[in-house]
């Protein structure tokens, strides 16, 4: 290993087909074994300084660049944020065995090496030749780094390794990198960071502009640009309890203890029969098998789903939707619900462009405004005496004022706070735009019940917590939110009531009753991670 | 995801499996170009018996599965064939209606196609069902000096198609959640076509791009060594033999005196 540091010195950069540049005259340079966390608001271009320092760019992607000086390590590795785009071959020995290939490393070998790294990351199979699609997320993440270590890297990058992990993935990948990284340079970008601040001699803070504005150690910088941090979304330990004092005095929040107050005060008004109910509700999907002995959500409740990555979470969901089929008692005010999607039902993936199905932003909303005043009218209608809806004149689709729905879309964009352009594609937007749209064009669809799939999943706080009221002023309107969700700060704030998925059954519980065995789960891990 | 693997993996290794890919794509092939430019019903008989016979006695896969995948094969053969009988040029009518025109010719160039368009299917049938990809690229990158990127870029492809499957479905779930109606007609085709296309192709071309960094940053080296080391053993002498005798066996079969 050398001991020479890596940096870069005046970089400037921009992305092909864009005036701005992403960097302007940064310099940044790092010692050997220093541990450096970097952060800043989305869209800063902190995964693209990883790759420039790493030489991912320009070695295999172009970007115009220019720079007085980058020096790069001599031997690195990169682990990525996302699980299954780092693999190109479908069993762990072949994706391990492609990394010792690279170096020329004797066949003979590397049968003994790729148990060794498997060794290091913790990683313990029945056999080598396991396919990748089997492993968990978390173990996906272990094993690139295990990828990384075959290396023999002096410097190890990691751009946001933990963020798509569920919070005992997140422990175990974190408990590996500080284990198996002692020795290495490492360069972190991480949007969450609680737990892990301690292992960092160093932050580096960029804003949106790219300019480092703070450089130090981490509990200096955290005391200082605390503003800075909140202003521009950045998460920082206990930004959750500054945001809820922050936000004492403003309106949402106000709001918010009006609208729990108005709950509190005329409780369970419908008391006998709950919104939605579900009894020896059971899906099967080939070995997979969901089973729900009770379960019910009163109108205004708000109800966390939570288990591991794969737990079955999703698929709950689907089937409430009627996607899948199940079998058991499904009611919906009482009425069991039929094959169809049920009317009172909206939905948001958790893949936001696959709910996208127009050119223009505008045009999304609009959609969803059509299918509600569709909607609107064909209830309207049924309530109506058979001989009144026999004599009516027709209407069509179109008869609705298409201009004033446009009025009314873009007032719903700017309400939200969505103020992109609206004659933009929906991809042109940032991945936490694409989010906000998407639940906007659920929201505005105006339906009681609104299912949501980790819709703050890999946000930055800013956008989490934009949503998060807006999910507060529809909860307190009525609307009972269902959502999937891996964050213990919403399930304890926001949550009434909690779903816990585990080894295929449902269990219901109040969120105080759920954090307090989850601290006694957090603690068995922890004694099980040093064992 | 996994069932789809798991359903093309063999149920038992025979012989076939220990060939060299290289060897049997290679011989495969060299047949598959020789019926293509010859024109004899019989010879093309006489090597679907052969090569049937391999490749029910020794695909490793159970006899359900293999005439399972016979099915498409089967369809294209019989409607390239029938269409050919019924449309064919030909002088020697044998019956006329319309546009439809049977002759001899029609006949035998319909029997032709059909035969043929079988035989080649079962030839791909017997270097796919008994060679998994993984072997065969890795052999063709020693054997036959195929270049890694090519070779690597067929690999990481192989892993995508899985995730696109899960896609169409996740987005057929997310049109009717959006409760989108279809227009009618050609309308429909146009407004499906787009509905669907747009999203997995952008999904696929910046999942291809991530992996293809991934790639990269593992230090992707043309130059190698292997984990799977394929080399030349008997299995292949027995292989080439049979190759061998199927083809004397298509050639004097059609001269036989019946």
């Amino acid at each position: 290993m050398t001991n020479k540091a890596i940096g870069v010195t005046k970089l400037r950069a921009k992305y092909s087909g864009e005036k701005q540049l992403i960097f302007n005259d940064l310099t940044l340079s790092i010692p050997h074994g220093q541990k450096l966390l970097l952060l800043g608001p989305s869209g800063c271009g902190k995964s693209t300084l990883l790759q420039i320092i790493s030489g991912i760019i320009p070695g295999a992607v172009q970007i115009p660049l220019l720079a007085e000086q980058i020096t790069k390590p001599e031997s690195w590795g990169f682990v990525f944020q996302d699980p299954d785009t780092q693999f190109c071959m479908s069993y762990v020995d072949e994706e391990l065995a492609f990394v010792l290939e690279n170096q020329q490393i004797p066949q003979e070998q590397m049968k003994q090496l790729i148990e060794e790294a498997l060794e290091h990351v913790q990683l313990h199979l029945p056999k080598l030749h396991t396919p990748i699609a089997e492993l968990s997320q978390g173990m996906k993440q272990r094993l690139a780094l295990a990828a990384v270590l075959l290396l023999k890297p002096d410097v190890v990058f990691l751009d946001e390794p933990s963020a798509l992990l569920d919070p005992e993935g997140k422990q175990y990948i974190w408990e590996t990198i500080r284990s198996t990284l002692a020795q290495h340079t490492v360069i972190v970008v991480e949007h969450h960071i609680d737990g892990i601040l301690d292992w960092f001699d160093r932050v580096v803070v960029l804003n949106r502009q790219g300019d480092i504005i703070a450089d130090g150690h981490p509990s200096h910088v955290f005391a200082e640009q605390k503003s800075f941090l909140m202003q521009e979304g950045i998460w920082y330990p206990n930004i959750w309890e500054e945001y809820f004092s922050y936000q004492s005095d403003s309106p949402s929040l106000a709001f918010r203890a009006e609208a729990t107050a108005e709950l509190q005060a005329q409780p369970n008004t419908s008391g006998s029969q709950p919104l939605l109910e579900l009894q020896n509700f059971k899906i099967k999907r080939g070995a997979y098998s969901l089973d729900v002995p009770y379960a019910a959500a009163q109108q205004g409740d708000w109800i966390a789903i939570r288990g591991k990555n794969g737990a079955g979470k999703s698929t709950l969901l689907f089937a409430l939707a009627r996607l899948l089929a199940s079998n058991g008692s499904y009611r919906i005010q009482g009425e069991d619900v039929g094959e169809d999607i049920p009317p009172s039902m909206s939905y948001v993936f958790q893949n936001p462009e696959l709910q996208f199905i127009t050119d223009r932003i505008i045009d999304e909303v609009t959609h969803s405004l059509i299918v509600k005043y569709d909607k609107e009218r064909t209830e309207k209608e049924q309530g109506e005496h058979w001989i009144k809806r026999l004599f009516a004149p027709k209407q069509r689709k179109s008869r609705i004022d298409l201009q004033q729905l446009t009025l009314e879309a873009s007032a719903a964009l700017e309400q939200l706070q969505l103020s992109v352009p609206p004659d933009r594609h929906p991809y042109e937007l940032s991945i936490g735009q694409k989010r906000r749209l998407s639940v906007l064009t659920a929201l505005v669809e105006n339906r009681s019940i609104l299912l949501l799939d980790e819709p703050t999943f890999g946000q930055d706080a800013r956008s989490t917590f934009i949503m998060l009221e807006w999910l507060q002023q529809l909860q307190a309107s009525g609307v009972t939110i269902m959502m999937i969700t891996h964050d213990e700060q919403i399930m304890r704030r926001f949550a009434t009531q909690i779903w816990h998925i585990e080894h295929g059954t449902l269990t219901t519980c109040s969120p105080a009753q759920a954090l307090y065995s989850k601290e006694a789960d957090d603690e068995q891990l922890t004694q099980l991670v040093h064992t | 995801m996994n069932s789809l693997l798991n359903w093309f993996t063999p149920n038992k290794q025979t012989w076939l499996h220990r060939c060299n890919p290289s060897l049997k794509f290679v011989a495969l092939f060299a047949i598959m170009l020789f019926v293509f430019f010859s024109r004899a019903i019989g010879l093309y008989v006489g090597y679907i018996i052969c090569l049937s016979i391999v490749l029910w006695s020794s695909s490793g896969f159970p006899a359900r599965k293999v005439a399972l995948l016979h099915i498409p094969i089967l369809i294209s053969s019989l409607s390239s064939g029938i269409t050919l009988t019924l449309f064919g040029r030909g002088n020697d009518i044998i019956w006329q209606w319309w546009i439809i025109k049977i002759s001899h010719e029609s006949i035998h160039s319909g029997m032709m196609i059909g035969t043929k368009s079988l035989l080649i299917g079962i030839i791909s049938l017997l270097l796919l069902l008994t060679s998994p990809p993984v072997k065969l690229l890795y052999s063709f990158m020693q054997q036959l000096r195929l270049p890694a990127k090519y070779a690597y870029a067929f690999l990481a492809g192989l892993r995508l198609v899985p995730y696109m499957i899960e896609e169409v479905q996740l987005r057929r779930r997310a049109l009717r959640i959006r409760r989108v109606q279809a227009d009618r007609g050609f309308a429909k085709i146009y407004q499906m076509i787009k509905l669907y296309s747009i999203p997995l192709i952008a999904q696929a071309i910046r999942r291809a791009h991530r992996i293809g960094i991934a790639m990269e940053a593992k230090q992707f080296q043309q130059k190698r060594t292997y984990y799977y080391i394929t080399s030349f053993s008997a299995y292949d002498g027995i292989f080439v033999c049979i190759v061998l005798i199927c083809t004397a066996v298509a050639l004097i079969v059609p001269e036989l005196p019946v």
